[in-house]
């Protein structure tokens, strides 16, 4: 199973088809909240892919040698994995801050922010709990399939945040009817942009 | 059943112990020198983490100067006293900065006819977004407070008008309701010396017939002011008073010749304490010099 094309669908997968912004609607907060300026969104997508990855490891080894040998999973996987993961970004934080003050400045204020993000918790758990979306990925991951898949929704999440921002930049200096302008916009080109997303489902039978 | 809650219980508080040991350890390990100016000029800023200046905190501000990323004026909010502090902490030279206060360049409030009944979300932003606002006038407040909320030095309240009044001896200069407010930054709020001694209650700029018939307290291109002023200071410029700081006395001519009782004194008139709209009444009986809670 675990063949180069295997891993390309699941990267695939997780970043377009099931696109953790546009086709499953979790972690809307911080797409709208900081998709006005190109940099402000770089600097956020670059903080997820990190966090998420670090995250979805640590939480796949928690699940997989604590809380399901225990078979204390299906109630307790919230607050662990929300204990484990804000206590990592502080870590993270932490480390950066002293080996890599030129990325801690980069990442600068989204780093604590991801902290109570919803998507790196969603991703988190995908990898972790199987069957957790009742979706065709939805089974049991290996550890390298649970990168993979971490660094699919997490690349999806930046890459539909960055579109999302150009257009939001364009917009600003568009010719917008003025009942439309600001927010409401926004709210119709996050809606067509969605569609395009969903119109991707089905795609290599995913 | 039991047995099931003593190992949650375990689990969860051994994930909490790991975690809080490799926190622990991590700020021991890890631990970063932070230079003590940053602490000292930290302390000299107000630490109201207002964000005027563009920075998440007061604390960033504090990094920022002594890197020497930002001037030790970087403050918007604390004003002279805050900068020159700052600056004898940086061991830096002399400061220039103007202090600055907000002022509000309309007196509509529920003299401005509205164009449509709104019963939405009470804010001026929200209220904005629906077709320009239920104001006729182009220009004017629409009275739901959001600068009142935003100021984080308690210095704004709306009164009966529904218009934001300015409590100058508190209001710091940072500009945050000049943000705020949908109207734009040069135009309802603006940022002026604080030693302005005169306000302009109109910032509308449509034709003054349209003016005229959506509020009774508009600025209506008379030119009295303009004729009346001794020092040449304040000019009707598109159909709007607008007044010269640089050369304003603050006499007070203008306040009392307007028809509209749409010039008030503000912040740097002698007279002190007036109500604004009727700045005729406050020159003919000064209340004490030195209060300063604009009406």
């Amino acid at each position: 199973m675990a063949t180069i094309s295997h891993f390309l669908l699941l990267f695939v997968g997780a970043a377009l088809i099931n696109n953790i912004l546009l086709t499953r609607f979790i972690g809307l907060c911080s797409f709208f909240g900081i998709s006005n300026s190109m940099n402000t969104a770089m600097g956020m997508s670059a903080a997820v892919i990190f966090v998420m990855m670090m995250a979805s490891t640590t939480t796949w080894l928690v699940w997989k040698f604590l809380l399901f040998p225990l078979n204390l999973g299906e109630f307790l996987y919230i607050p662990a994995f929300i204990l484990i993961i804000a206590a990592l970004v502080q870590f993270v934080e932490m480390y950066l801050r002293k080996y890599s003050p030129a990325l801690y400045r980069a990442m600068g204020i989204y780093l604590p922010l991801i902290t109570t993000n919803c998507a790196v918790l969603a991703a988190a758990t995908e990898v972790a709990k199987p069957g957790f979306f009742k979706m065709a990925m939805a089974y049991n991951y290996t550890l390298g399939e649970a990168l993979v898949y971490a660094l699919g929704v997490s690349v999806g999440y930046g890459f539909a945040l960055l579109t999302f921002t150009a257009l939001r930049e364009r917009l600003d200096i568009a010719p917008v009817p003025r009942v439309l302008k600001g927010n409401p916009m926004s709210f119709i080109t996050a809606g067509l942009l969605s569609l395009a997303y969903v119109g991707l489902a089905g795609w290599f039978g995913l | 059943m039991l047995l099931t809650v003593l190992k949650a219980m375990a689990a969860l508080a051994s994930l909490g112990v790991i975690a809080a040991s490799m926190l622990a350890l991590a700020s021991w390990k890890f631990h970063v020198e932070v230079d003590p100016r940053v602490e000292a000029v930290a302390s000299a800023l107000p630490g109201a983490n207002c964000g005027a200046c563009g920075n998440p905190s007061c604390f960033a501000v504090a990094e920022a100067i002594v890197e020497g990323a930002m001037p030790v004026t970087a403050c918007v909010a604390g004003g002279k006293s805050v900068a020159e502090s700052i600056a004898a902490l940086m061991g830096s030279g002399s400061c220039d900065i103007v202090a600055v206060v907000s002022v509000r360049h309309c007196g509509g409030g529920t003299a401005a006819a509205r164009s449509y009944e709104y019963g939405g979300v009470q804010s001026c932003n929200a209220v904005s977004r629906l077709a320009g606002g239920a104001l006729v006038c182009p220009a004017g407040c629409f009275g739901y407070g959001d600068c009142v909320c935003a100021c984080p030095f308690d210095a704004m309240a709306l009164d009966e008008r529904g218009l934001p009044v300015i409590d100058i001896a508190k209001c710091t200069g940072c500009g945050i309701c000049v943000r705020e407010c949908p109207r734009g930054p040069i135009g309802l709020l603006q940022l002026v010396a604080d030693d302005a001694p005169i306000a302009v209650r109109c910032n509308a700029h449509n034709k003054v017939k349209e003016r005229k018939a959506s509020c009774s307290a508009c600025c209506i291109a008379c030119k009295k002011c303009e004729k009346e002023c001794p020092a040449d200071a304040i000019h009707v410029i598109d159909m709007l008073a607008v007044v010269d700081y640089d050369k304003c006395t603050g006499c007070g001519t203008c306040v009392r010749v307007c028809p509209q009782n749409c010039i008030d004194l503000y912040a740097g008139a002698s007279s002190g304490t007036h109500a604004d709209g009727a700045g005729k009444d406050a020159l003919a009986e000064p209340v004490a010099a030195g209060a300063s809670v604009e009406g």
